[in-house]
């Protein structure tokens, strides 16, 4: 089966802390997974690496094939991203904002034209579409960011907790949008929230102190350890050697 | 898609964030208080204006060289603000070099500051043809060496920009950099007969100087009697080049340190 996302050993150190410990992980296409672990377990790192915003300091991550510090134009082009709370240029509006980042991806005229005005109907900003990003709240952000990940329509999406700052129900829009997409996508996508991971991915991986501590399904570990949670709770808390 | 399409989309949205900040705009008003102040004051406090035409055109270049200024606070949230206020995580994870991402931000904040110059250069030649019917040709040359001026002013930015962690610590660095440290060296060195043309601040100065010297500047306010040293005007060769020296090395060390730099 072809692999959407290869992470091969990959370790990561802040100056002296060790963030990521030789993780590995292979995510098939088309295949949604969760990635778990409490805060500072390395998941952040993890998506950063494979969006080549960090540099590991050994291991390699693929992201169809293609290794991210490599050819990371390359392999960029294949991936959709929101990481961390988005921030946009406050002086753009969200239609000159996709604009950019369309055309920065290859994307012109009427096509570019008629897949800004699907994204932003998709996450709803139709009525913000031409006021500038500096009056937007976090939610708002949060829907662009949303927006400017399905733009070009990539085979990958990664997504470090995209319900972030959404009202209860952004969140519930937020699942659906995600969930549909997921379809017909990877989606490799890290949060807190136990029930959102469960609605969007089959498979999680869960991690701690920049290890690997499972990757199943969650129909596996529910059946393992009674429910995810219990899985989640079980296996981050034991004590590492 | 080439790079070079990419950095061609990349300077047309940073200039238009040039054309919406409100800095352009401040920068613009000094440019033309510099000048008006040059043009009332000059005649009000002196005999009229300068009977050399050199010496009226080495004051106006006050305003153009108040534009190049501007240039640290185009350029100094460059780069660190992609980092300081996150906006790198969505302009780093497109499929764009970060090299194209800085010389795009690189050209656009020098098309900023061109408008600007520009615009200082059109009132210094509308100023003089009224006042006095012609325009020294030497203008040209204050042009050509404001405009070297600014690119190596702006690359000096965009390195302390690539190295501090926020906009506004790089804006003052810069600013202090320039104007401060470079500029007490500058007045030691002179003061005390020693070469100083491969510092920033006097490679500004031949923007003036290069019209006659510190003398004729210094015609133009009331001549030099009674300074207690002389001026020696550094050569404008060497000045060109320490100015392409600023340009290139701040330049390279900005494209290296932004391409190593990571978000975390």
């Amino acid at each position: 089966m072809k692999e959407s996302i290869v992470i091969e050993n990959l370790t990561k150190y802040y100056n002296k802390f060790l963030a990521l410990d030789k993780l590995s992980l292979r995510i098939p296409a088309n295949e949604n997974v969760g990635l778990l672990g409490p805060n500072g377990a390395g998941k952040s790192t993890t998506l950063k690496i494979l969006c080549g915003l960090i540099r590991a300091s050994s291991g390699a991550a693929y992201i169809d094939g293609v290794n991210v510090a490599e050819k990371p134009e390359q392999a960029l082009s294949r991936i959709g991203v929101i990481v961390e709370t988005p921030e946009f240029y406050s002086f753009l509006t969200p239609e000159e904002t996709l604009g950019y980042l369309g055309r920065l991806r290859g994307m012109r005229g009427d096509e570019l034209k008629r897949r800004i005005k699907e994204v932003i109907k998709l996450v709803r900003l139709e009525d913000w579409s031409k006021v500038k990003i500096e009056k937007f709240s976090r939610g708002m952000k949060q829907r662009l960011a949303l927006a400017q990940t399905l733009l070009h329509d990539p085979p990958v999406l990664i997504l470090d907790e995209p319900g972030l700052g959404l009202d209860p129900r952004g969140v519930v829009e937020f699942r659906e949008i995600i969930e549909g997409a997921g379809k017909e996508k990877t989606i490799f996508f890290a949060s807190h929230q136990l029930v959102e991971v469960s609605q969007i991915c089959n498979h999680v991986a869960i991690i701690d102190h920049g290890r690997l501590l499972a990757y199943d399904s969650i129909v596996e570990l529910e059946k393992k350890y009674q429910s995810l949670e219990r899985a989640y709770l079980e296996l981050t808390e034991a004590p590492l050697e | 898609m080439s790079e070079f399409e990419k950095l061609r989309i990349v300077t047309g949205y940073e200039f238009l964030k040039h054309v919406r900040r409100k800095r352009l705009y401040v920068i613009l008003g000094l440019t033309l208080v510099a000048e008006l102040a040059v043009l009332i004051l000059v005649p009000v406090l002196g005999d009229g204006f300068p009977d050399s035409v050199m010496a009226m055109a080495a004051l106006l270049s006050v305003g153009p060289s108040l534009a190049t200024i501007g240039a640290i606070f185009f350029a100094g949230d460059a780069i660190a603000g992609e980092f300081e206020s996150k906006t790198g995580f969505m302009l780093f994870t497109n499929p764009v070099k970060r090299t194209t991402l800085v010389i795009g931000k690189y050209l656009a904040c020098y098309g900023a500051v061109l408008l600007l110059v520009i615009l200082g250069y059109v009132i210094v030649t509308i100023s003089l043809l009224a006042i006095y019917g012609t325009v020294p040709i030497e203008t040209l040359s204050s042009f050509g060496l404001c405009l070297l001026y600014t690119g190596s002013v702006l690359s000096v930015t965009f390195f302390f920009s690539a190295i501090s962690k926020g906009a506004m610590g790089a804006t003052v660095i810069t600013l202090v950099f320039v104007m401060v440290i470079s500029a007490i060296i500058d007045s030691v060195l002179m003061m005390t007969g020693q070469p100083h043309w491969f510092l920033l601040s006097t490679n500004g100065d031949t923007i003036a100087t290069v019209y006659g010297g510190y003398e004729l500047f210094m015609e133009g306010l009331g001549g030099m009697e009674g300074m207690p040293f002389e001026f020696e005007t550094p050569s404008i060769g060497l000045s060109v080049l320490s100015m392409v020296g600023y340009l290139a090395v701040g330049f390279l060390l900005s494209l290296w340190i932004s391409k190593r730099r990571q978000l975390a």
